[in-house]
């Protein structure tokens, strides 16, 4: 395989992790925030699910209880605009840094409730599955290197790019010069 | 590598695509609605079918009482909390003592919320069946607040010795309690402790020819919580003007859980 037949190759998967790893935040987003069932789409029902999360957030028993209501108002809508921000592409080493930290404190959260016996749900896409070790294979072994490769490819990308304009810009310095 | 990657691919799509599944099922078999609450045409925990239990056939209450009514507040309320709950659990304790509670002098005084228990003892609990039994005979006679709290209150006590009647006599009259202990006849309490504890750990699946009168009421609370399904305790189902929301289960500190309920009681 030439170089840059890997090289396309390498661009492609970065692409996909990208795409599929803004799929999973946008869906978990969407999951926590749709309305409950039997309520339309408002400002309202959306407080609602969110509040909602708050009780699952809760469960984990993690947060003082005065950080719970405010971490999940906040998480869903930044899962948003995470998803958002990593299909547009830009800043990809950052999008992916983000990605990759956010995933680690999942599994560290679920891992902390699974070792404590907790019976809870994950929480992940609205309420659903319970913590076990499945949820935290998945998130391991499936999200996060979704992540590190976003995260790679971001910086390699970046790498790739400073290279290519190096010599230009000593060039036009040395021209100015 | 490419390989590697293609597998890890497929894998990535198919753990998701199971991940949404489990979330995405309705939290009742198709014999129920999904718009109704659990308790619906049963809003005082009449038992619902009990034949629909995998357990054995269950013994039919010795007598014609009324359904032991587990609940507390009006059943017109906006708002229904179901709770499956194991007496023997400490997480269930935390969660009466820490949410319930004050939601009952509160939310429940108020005409807010309706609550309604539901007995889902574990195996794991070698008293867990038999406290289910005492309450279910109490509140057949109308004492389940007061022996719900008695329970708890006195859970590291009774879950250490077994003798849950004690503190279930405590929690009401003589007269009363002589009533729950007829309610109680046939559920093996003449039985030496380690006797008793393994019928009451396998309940009426016992085959032992054990004809103890709530047995049923426990069994239906339980095929209730199986359709859900309950996979640990204590699991909760709320339903706000006959929507059912998903289930949640462990601890929810009640102002969480009453930021919810206001913002669920201003939609």
């Amino acid at each position: 395989m030439s170089n840059d037949t890997r090289r396309r190759l390498g661009r492609i998967v970065v692409i996909v992790a990208r795409v599929a790893l803004a799929a999973i935040f946008l869906f978990a987003a969407y999951a926590k925030m749709k309305p409950q069932p039997g309520m339309p789409w408002t400002p309202g029902s959306v407080r609602t699910s969110l509040s909602m999360f708050a009780i699952g957030v809760d469960s984990y028993e993690m947060l003082p209880p005065w950080a719970v209501s405010p971490f999940a108002h906040f998480l869903p809508p930044f899962e948003l605009f995470l998803g958002l921000w990593l299909l547009s592409g830009y800043g990809m080493r950052f999008s992916g840094l983000v990605s990759t930290a956010l995933i680690c404190a999942f599994i560290l959260a679920m891992y902390s409730a699974y070792r404590r016996g907790l019976t809870i749900s994950c929480g992940c896409f609205g309420q659903g599955a319970q913590i076990g070790i499945m949820e935290l294979i998945r998130d391991g072994l499936l999200f996060l290197p979704l992540a590190l490769i976003v995260t790679i490819g971001g910086f390699v990308t970046k790498r790739n790019r400073t290279g290519s304009t190096l010599p230009q810009s000593s060039a036009s310095v040395s021209h100015a010069d | 590598m490419y390989r590697f990657l293609l597998v890890w691919v497929f894998a990535l799509v198919a753990s998701f695509s199971a991940s949404m599944t489990a979330g995405a099922q309705p939290p009742t078999g198709p014999a129920q609605s999904s718009a109704a609450p659990l308790t619906s045409g049963a809003k005082s925990a009449t038992p619902v079918n009990p034949g629909t239990s995998t357990a054995k056939p269950i013994a039919r209450p010795a007598q014609v009482l009324g359904a032991p009514v587990k609940t507390y507040g009006s059943s017109s309320a906006p708002i229904t909390m179901e709770v499956f709950t194991d007496y023997e659990c400490p997480t269930c304790k935390r969660l009466f003592e820490e949410t319930l509670r004050p939601m009952i002098s509160d939310y429940v005084a108020a005409g807010k919320v309706y609550l309604v228990h539901h007995d889902f003892p574990l195996p794991m609990h070698k008293y867990g069946y038999e406290a289910a039994r005492w309450l279910n005979a109490s509140a057949r006679v109308g004492q389940f607040q007061n022996v719900e709290a008695a329970l708890y209150d006195h859970q590291e006590s009774w879950a250490a010795d077994g003798d849950i009647g004690k503190y279930v006599a405590g929690a009401m009259s003589p007269t009363e309690f002589k009533k729950v202990e007829t309610q109680m006849r046939g559920c093996g309490l003449g039985a030496p402790a380690a006797v008793k504890s393994a019928s009451f750990a396998l309940g009426s699946q016992s085959g032992s020819g054990d004809a103890c009168a709530v047995d049923s009421y426990i069994e239906a609370d339980r095929a209730l919580g199986n359709q859900i399904p309950v996979t640990g305790t204590p699991t909760y189902v709320i339903s706000y003007k006959g929507h059912r929301l998903p289930a949640g289960s462990g601890v929810v500190s009640w102002p969480i859980l009453k930021q919810f309920f206001d913002s669920l009681l201003s939609q």
